[in-house]
């Protein structure tokens, strides 16, 4: 049964104030995301044909990657039609479940049931079907014409919504305007999500002397971890910061979390002193003995930073929940909406938006909930976006890590290696699965994302790699590249060390290392691409070096970057250039694939330079971007990308860079003072000349 | 009270005019393509421009703009004709999510009215407080260069 509020008051001039029936009890059994693999009958669904035209409805969120492109390029390409013929429009939970936009997937799982459909569209069409539903039969991949080089493919025409974008238009969840709308915001305590919270007492009349007040709303939704909110409703979306204020709001907030030291906890060295790591990425056994390579590498915390904060609309339309969102799962939202209003699936319908920005921080479900609720509670459609304190605070961040990381070394090889990590959970995490299931994850299945990236794509002789996770105050999880960015800055570190050791090129010690050929020919191609065996040019006062790194993404994709620095007698770093050579397979769309790349490589020199997001008491102390910065425009050298000609089947390209720019700008940097940043992102006086 | 939005005179509605008018102008006049980022003019997605000058809207009163020239995203093109910053946009296939780059695009055509032939750096200091976290920022400056030549 739904859960209603109580209309409690009806005063004139329109302001109401709305007390709710009390505190939700909510579901502890969490709503699982399913995520079924896409296929070529359920792709029909997506293409469609009426009077000469064609509509591709996105099966996969749109928030930069310009999937929405490549995707039109495959059904184009596939069709036989021309560019100008074919509508995109995004998706909503109206049509056959998707899986949730994560992982780098899009083209790599859905182009060729795309292809496929298309494929069979096509030749329906020909044979004089023009109404009706269609059955496609898989054919050989050779027979796919969108799926080769030539004509659309490996083209860049203009991207979709790029118009849209350049002029204005309304594209985005906060973009959406329906009549008699008001604006909302669930308050929440300054303290722990994984603290009991929740309003005991406001001063109600002083917000209603508010101008632009509507109503306070307890029934406000579930909590967020276990911080329960108190609903406002506004009639302007600027007087919420003033009622909020004005509320005065006084919280009871439970003991103060454990592990509120949040460095101290994932202190990789004080773990390995009690025990051995549970989770096995790597069973080699490397003999005792002296280390040549030793290195402490720690990752803290950080925020995702769209410069989207998360929104949401919600109405009442037709005896449905409609919701707009720019969620990278719309079903995963529809699901949770449903369950948490107790209404059956079908009266709740999500749109999906175009989203400004997520990198994995948008798959949960939390604003849509908030308007959720107060649209149920007032009776009109509510808009909430978050400010950037609630981004900060009520979000979920890359967990910090921490790395030891041993090699030895004997006639130029790596023989023994040893890479224990120490993080928080990716996968398996607070945010969504309750405390009772958590200690079970934690035994059996380890966390998958935490582990990525740890078995590093070089033969290390006797190689061990093993982790643990220990759950935080403040709510960690999946961020670009999930582990794979941390563990392969902390491999690269390792791996430039040894070859120092060794006394081998960084370039030709990584190449003798190297089993995959794939990742071979991107690391001799950046080496040709930036000229590697030159030295960078000088800068005037500066100390200057070059580093170069490399990766393996999920298996399939390849990434090798060269980059430059200069630091001055301060020990602040610029990076002066940056070279990536990037393999992804076929590649659809070549432009924005290298804004992919340029953008993981700005990533990169993020999570070295400026990645950080400060906590006090087991709570995120960050309220704007000053306390948590990204990089900006005079942060970002030159970037030049290139990309392998590949025939082999697409493979992702979203997340690849992030494995190789990091441990490249840093091993940069210590060819340029002489020594190994460990610490990141790093501090200036640690490279003080 | 009243201001002149993107070349025609409109009303600012009394209770509006202690909003930011980063809000007056996307939920009362419908014009979007101002973001809210940050609310504290850190971010620059509601970048428009105020008699001339690049202007956070997110910390600017509604009610502080009356009798001025507000100008927003949704008034450079003449009719399907884009402005050129807003061409070079599409050409250098600049926006990923899209969602800082109407401030990024109203802060460029502020500097190109300011400065006509704009050196790299000048773009640099000129562009270094509009964030983008998709990581756009050689596109914008290879945009903002090119637009110079066309303007």
């Amino acid at each position: 049964m739904r859960r209603r509020a109580l209309l409690a008051a009806a005063a004139g001039g329109g302001v109401v104030a709305l007390i709710g029936a009390g505190a939700g009890v909510w579901s502890q059994v969490p709503v699982i995301p399913e995520r079924p693999q896409p296929d070529s009958a359920t792709a029909l669904g997506w293409v469609a044909h009426r009077d000469g035209r064609f509509t591709l409805t996105l099966p996969r969120a749109e928030m930069g990657q310009n999937i929405a492109t490549a995707l039109k390029q495959i059904a184009c390409a596939e069709l036989g039609v021309a560019w100008d013929i074919v509508d995109v429009v995004l998706h909503a939970t109206d049509m056959p479940r998707v899986k949730a936009t994560v992982g780098s997937e899009s083209v790599m799982l859905f182009a060729e049931p795309l292809a496929q459909a298309c494929a069979a569209l096509r030749d329906a069409l020909a044979s004089g079907q023009i109404a009706g539903v269609i059955s496609v039969t898989s054919r050989p991949l050779a027979d796919l014409r969108s799926l080769r080089a030539g004509g659309l493919i490996g083209a860049s025409p203009e991207i979709t919504h790029g118009r849209e974008i350049v002029t204005g238009a309304p594209l985005y969840a906060a973009d959406i305007r329906l009549p008699g709308m008001q604006y909302g915001r669930v308050l929440r305590a300054p303290a722990s999500g994984e603290v009991q919270s929740r309003p005991l007492r406001w001063d109600l009349e002083a917000a209603r002397a508010v101008p632009g007040f509507v109503a306070v709303v307890e029934e406000c939704g579930p909590p967020i971890g276990q911080a329960q909110g108190l609903g406002i409703v506004a009639a302007r979306p600027g007087a919420l910061d003033a009622i909020a204020e004005a509320l005065e709001i006084e919280w009871s907030i439970a003991a103060p979390p454990a592990r509120s030291d949040i460095a101290r906890a994932v202190d990789v060295d004080a773990r390995l002193s009690v025990g051995v790591l549970p989770h096995v990425v790597l069973d080699g056994a490397p003999e005792d003995g002296a280390w040549d390579v030793d290195l402490r590498v720690d990752v803290p915390m950080a925020a995702h930073g769209p410069i989207e904060p998360r929104a949401a609309v919600a109405a009442w339309q037709d005896g449905t929940l409609r919701v707009w969102a720019g969620t990278q799962d719309a079903f995963y939202i529809r699901d949770f909406l449903a369950d948490a209003v107790g209404l059956p699936l079908g009266s709740v319908t999500v749109q999906s938006c175009r989203i400004g920005g997520a990198f994995g921080g948008k798959t949960i479900c939390t604003v849509e909930a908030e308007a959720a609720a107060l649209t149920l509670a007032t009776g009109n459609p509510i808009k909430v976006q978050w400010t950037r304190a609630q981004e900060f605070a009520l979000g979920f961040h890359r967990p910090p890590s921490s790395h030891r990381i041993r090699a030895r070394v004997a006639q130029g090889r790596i023989t023994d290696w040893d890479h224990a990590q120490m993080s928080s959970h990716i996968m398996f995490t607070a945010a969504v699965v309750p405390p009772w299931m958590q200690r079970g994850t934690d035994m059996f299945a380890g966390d998958g994302g935490v582990a990525r990236g740890m078995a590093a794509p070089y033969l290390l002789g006797r190689a061990r790699a093993a982790y643990d996770m220990v759950r935080l105050p403040v709510h960690t999880g999946p961020w670009r590249g999930l582990g794979a960015g941390p563990n392969a800055l902390a491999i690269e570190c390792a791996m430039d060390e040894a070859a120092l050791i060794a006394g081998v090129d960084p370039l030709a010690f990584r190449l003798a290392h190297v089993a995959d050929p794939l990742l071979a020919g991107v690391l001799e191609r950046v080496g040709e691409i930036a000229s590697w065996g030159s030295t960078p040019a000088p800068v005037d006062g500066m100390r200057v070096g070059r580093g170069i790194a490399c990766g393996t993404y999920k298996d399939t994709s390849h990434a090798a970057a060269v980059a430059d620095v200069a630091v001055d007698v301060r020990g602040r770093v610029r990076v002066t250039r940056l070279w990536c050579v990037h393999d992804c397979g076929l590649v659809i769309n070549p432009d924005q694939v290298r804004a992919q790349c340029e953008g993981n490589l700005v990533w990169s020199l993020g999570m070295v330079l400026t990645d950080d997001l400060p906590t006090d008491a087991g709570h995120v102390a960050a309220q704007t971007f000053a306390d948590a910065p990204i990089p900006r425009m005079t942060d970002v050298p030159p970037i030049t990308v290139d990309l392998i000609q590949s025939d082999r089947p697409p493979q992702g390209a979203g997340e690849t860079a992030m494995v190789a720019g990091p441990g490249a700008i840093a091993n940069a940097i210590r060819a340029a003072t002489g020594q190994r940043a460990v610490r990141f992102p790093v501090r200036a006086e640690d490279f003080a000349a | 009270m009243s201001s002149i939005l993107n070349g025609q005179t409109h009303d600012i509605p009394p209770d509006w005019a202690d909003e930011p008018l980063l809000f007056l102008l996307r939920e009362h006049f419908g014009l979007t393509g101002a973001k809210f980022g940050c609310g504290v003019g850190i971010c620059g997605a509601c970048t428009i421009i105020v008699d001339g000058v690049a202007t956070r809207s997110c910390i600017t009163r509604a009610g502080n703009v009356e009798g001025l020239n507000v100008r927003t995203i949704e008034g450079l093109a003449e009719a399907d004709i884009l402005h050129p910053v807003q061409q070079a946009w599409l050409d250098h296939g600049v926006p990923q999510c899209g969602y800082c780059q109407a401030g990024q695009i109203m802060a460029a055509v502020a500097l190109l009215e300011q400065v006509r032939d704009p050196s790299a750096e000048d773009v640099d200091a000129a562009m270094d407080a509009n964030l983008c976290r998709c990581g756009t920022y050689p596109r914008i400056r290879a945009a903002v260069l090119s637009a110079a030549e066309r303007v």
